[in-house]
């Protein structure tokens, strides 16, 4: 065995690797345990009534031979019954109540479901064979009295198969009507001396109580046949089929809560993709989801149901099958499996991916991450030997992980998918209302309509006048844009200088598509007592579109006394005397001392 | 300590009175240890798990110890870390046979150490390797190698391997538990 590897460091330092550490305990590490195994053929049980719990694994084997029903104790393994056939699933059930309690291990495998107790075989369970289409039958018992050959033979059943379809053929008359002309011969003359018999095949046990839910309660197992699309439930505790319900696809994966003689729900997701939620007393499936994509696992977490599919999407829906969220995953699924810690009241939902991880959700929180040596194609969680929370894992090549949940490992709930940030649910500290706001609000909501009118009637005054003074404004021509079609210019001008002497930089440019501007003037207007222009008349070159013509002239202030003035800068055309445009200078004060 | 007490004590009358931990997880044995340890007379004959703590008291040649015996299952667990302050020994009991919760010995033995109450005092930590009468027992060197006793550097300790159903390993470690605390107040 080995020896558990504490704290080993794994080169993939990934940054969860220290989060994982904080709550998982590495138990044990075999990855030669040789076991080949899915979550639906292991199981935790406590079969010899020691204390301790065992692990219970149907090996597949190669899936030709060395199939085994092994149970381990501990890190070793304790006994080892080999199987006939592919384990198609484990389920561990209390077939009698003689203290100590031990219970039975039930393996599906073909037709037939056997029985193990106290790790020896103890009884076989055969389902009962179908109906077999007459037709069919007494074509094979002609072919027995070698009344009609091959040729007929295929004619026939090839007619059967085709005229009645909800009863198939069974599998001989299948695997006959796929075979070549010249092997014929040789199929009929061995076989026909079989029974004709059509069988079914079991899928995924599982199991519940039958009237009552304690640790002694006595089980129901329900049967999932895979060729009938049927769920039999029966208490294998008298070997008979109680209950039989039909589903419109054959079954995939399996999950049963209640009771048998009380109330149960049963929730199949079938290969149709659609997962069918049935109850107790109804033949048919009482709720239906249909899935956007295929089911690879199905897991019931208090009253919902988590389903994962191949599109690598987790799914949550309530028991009358409305969906609650998606999560969406990095990678495809490779197991599921339900993470249930009592003593904790930890519910959660483990995600073995094909990137070599396991995720624990919890809702749609993504809570932990565990880093696997390998891809994990088994999850079983439960009491194992002594501890609680043991996670057992195997893997894709055959390796045994044990791990155990550590008594301080807290699982903090983060909600990954993006909404409003947690600061916006946050409570303001707001503070109280005073009595004039009261007195205010209550005089708005009385007088709202007043008020708005009021309201509304000062803003078509206030827009009137703003019309009004911009209409003026155009009219006159007193801004520094000229907005007509002969003449459409710019200005702007700049002041230079810290005084007394300004300088001053007049910028006009003609903004037309084409046209050039002639026979323009430039003309000043200031205070005579305050300011003094060497030249406050120009005339504007010819004006060519799109071009910058800066025109400079010079300011002197004549005043000390610290005042400013305005200057106003008009644009004229000859024999014209409205201005095209007018430009307003607000004059900085003269700072220096007037050379006056 | 009035004069009579010390007197006594002196003379060797009296024996001085040692507050004692006894730690580790459920099924190590700790109870069967302590009532292997106990007078004869004063032995109980089934041994049940214990619930929250049990408090009892056994005496050697010069000390008298006073042993809380510690529930191990996990929910009682977070219990222990209130009596460490009050402890002048440890008592830590491992079940050799239980390979798989090594790694939950060493993890419950990492808290105790480095718990404030626990980290700077110099006090001394007697391990047993219990159920060494199992077939597919470690021994004591493989225990001590498996919860990383050498990591402990600031501390007396001692592991001594054990079969509390015989008594066998239990007197040598007792033994090692006295000099160790007579040593430290002398």
């Amino acid at each position: 065995f080995n020896f558990p590897t504490a704290r080993y460091d794994d080169d993939n330092n990934n940054n969860n690797r220290n989060e994982t550490n904080s709550k998982w305990l590495d138990a044990h590490y075999d990855p030669v345990a040789n076991l080949y195994t899915f979550s639906s053929c292991t199981g935790l049980a406590d079969l010899q009534g020691d204390g301790e719990n065992k692990l219970v694994v149907g090996d597949l084997g190669t899936g030709v031979y060395n199939m085994k029903l092994k149970v381990y104790k501990g890190t070793n393994l304790l006994s080892e019954n080999t199987l006939l056939d592919l384990p198609t699933g484990v389920a561990i059930f209390l077939m009698d109540q003689n203290e100590p309690l031990t219970p039975a291990i039930a393996v599906a495998s073909g037709p037939y479901i056997y029985i193990y107790k106290n790790l020896r075989p103890y009884f076989k369970f055969t389902l009962p064979a179908l109906e077999v289409n007459p037709l069919e039958q007494e074509v094979w018992s002609q072919v027995k009295e070698d009344k009609i050959d091959p040729v007929t033979l295929k004619e026939m059943l090839e007619g059967i198969r085709y005229k009645n379809d909800n009863l198939p053929l069974f599998k001989k008359s299948f695997r006959f009507l796929m075979l070549d002309m010249q092997e014929t011969e040789a199929f009929v003359n061995l076989h026909k001396h079989q029974p004709i018999k059509r069988q079914t095949f079991l899928d995924t046990p599982s199991y519940f109580a039958k009237s009552r839910s304690d640790r002694r309660a006595l089980t129901c197992t329900v049967l999932c046949t895979y060729s009938n699309k049927s769920l039999h439930i029966s208490s294998l505790f008298f070997f008979s089929l109680n209950t039989q319900m039909s589903l419109p696809s054959a079954p995939a994966f399996l999950d049963v809560t209640g009771q048998f003689d009380v109330e149960f729900r049963i929730t199949v997701a079938c290969r149709n993709g659609n997962i069918y939620i049935l109850r107790r007393d109804a033949k048919r499936p009482k709720y239906c989801i249909e899935l956007s994509s295929q089911p690879v696992g199905l897991v019931r977490v208090s009253k919902n149901v988590v389903v994962g599919c191949t599109n690598e999407t987790l799914l949550g829906y309530t028991q009358k099958g409305k969906k609650l969220w998606t999560a969406y995953l990095p990678a495809p699924i490779t197991t599921m499996s339900l993470l249930d810690h009592k003593t904790r009241g930890l519910q959660a939902v483990l995600v073995g991916l094909a990137n070599s991880e396991v995720h624990m959700y919890r809702d749609k929180n993504l809570v932990n991450i565990i880093n696997t040596q390998d891809v994990v194609t088994s999850i079983c969680f439960g009491r194992y030997g002594r501890e609680d929370g043991t996670l057992i894992m195997t893997t894709k090549g055959g390796g045994l992980i044990i791990k155990i949940l550590k008594r301080t490992a807290q699982f903090e709930e983060k909600d990954m998918t993006p909404g409003p940030p947690l600061a916006q649910s946050i409570k303001l500290n707001i503070p109280k209302k005073t009595k004039l706001y009261v007195d205010q609000t209550l005089r708005e909501r009385e007088n709202a309509v007043a008020m708005h009118r009021a309201f509304q009637v000062d803003l078509y005054r206030l827009r009137l006048t703003t019309a009004r003074a911009y209409i003026k404004n155009l009219e006159a021509s007193l801004n520094p844009m000229s907005s007509s079609a002969l003449e459409p210019l710019k200005m702007n001008a700049v002041v230079q200088g810290i005084g007394p002497s300004f300088k001053l930089t007049l910028n006009i440019q003609n903004t037309s598509a084409a046209r050039p501007v002639i026979n323009l003037f430039l003309s000043f207007l200031y205070d005579e007592k305050l300011y003094s222009m060497k030249t406050s008349f120009f005339k504007i070159p010819m004006l060519v579109p799109g071009l910058n013509y800066p025109i400079e002239t010079f300011v002197d202030c004549l005043s000390d006394k610290g005042i400013s003035d305005v200057i106003k800068v008009f644009v004229l055309r000859e024999g014209k005397s409205t201005p095209l445009l007018t430009a307003h200078i607000n004059m900085p004060v003269s700072e220096g001392l007037s050379a006056a | 300590m009035g004069l009579f007490d010390k007197l006594a004590s002196w003379l060797g009358l009296k024996r001085r009175e040692v507050n004692v931990l006894c730690l580790g997880l459920d099924n190590s044995g700790k109870s069967t240890i302590i009532n292997h340890l106990k007078p004869a007379s004063a032995r109980v004959q089934d041994i049940v798990p214990t619930i929250g703590f049990s408090v009892e008291k056994f005496s050697t040649s010069s000390l008298s110890f006073t042993v809380f015996d510690m529930s191990g299952q996990g929910r009682y667990r977070n219990l222990w870390e209130n009596y460490y302050r009050e402890a002048q020994a440890i008592i830590f009991v491992i079940d050799s046979g239980d390979k798989l919760r090594m790694v939950v010995a060493m993890e419950e033995l990492d808290t105790l150490l480095n718990h404030p109450d626990v980290k700077h005092r110099r006090i001394p930590i007697l391990f047993f390797a219990n159920k060494m009468d199992l077939r597919d027992a470690l021994s004591s060197v493989k225990v001590s190698q498996l919860i990383g006793l050498d990591r402990i550097k600031d501390k007396p300790w001692h592991i001594s391997g054990s079969n509390a159903l015989t008594g066998e390993g239990l007197q040598e470690g007792v033994e090692w538990l006295q000099d160790q605390i007579r040593s430290m107040k002398t």
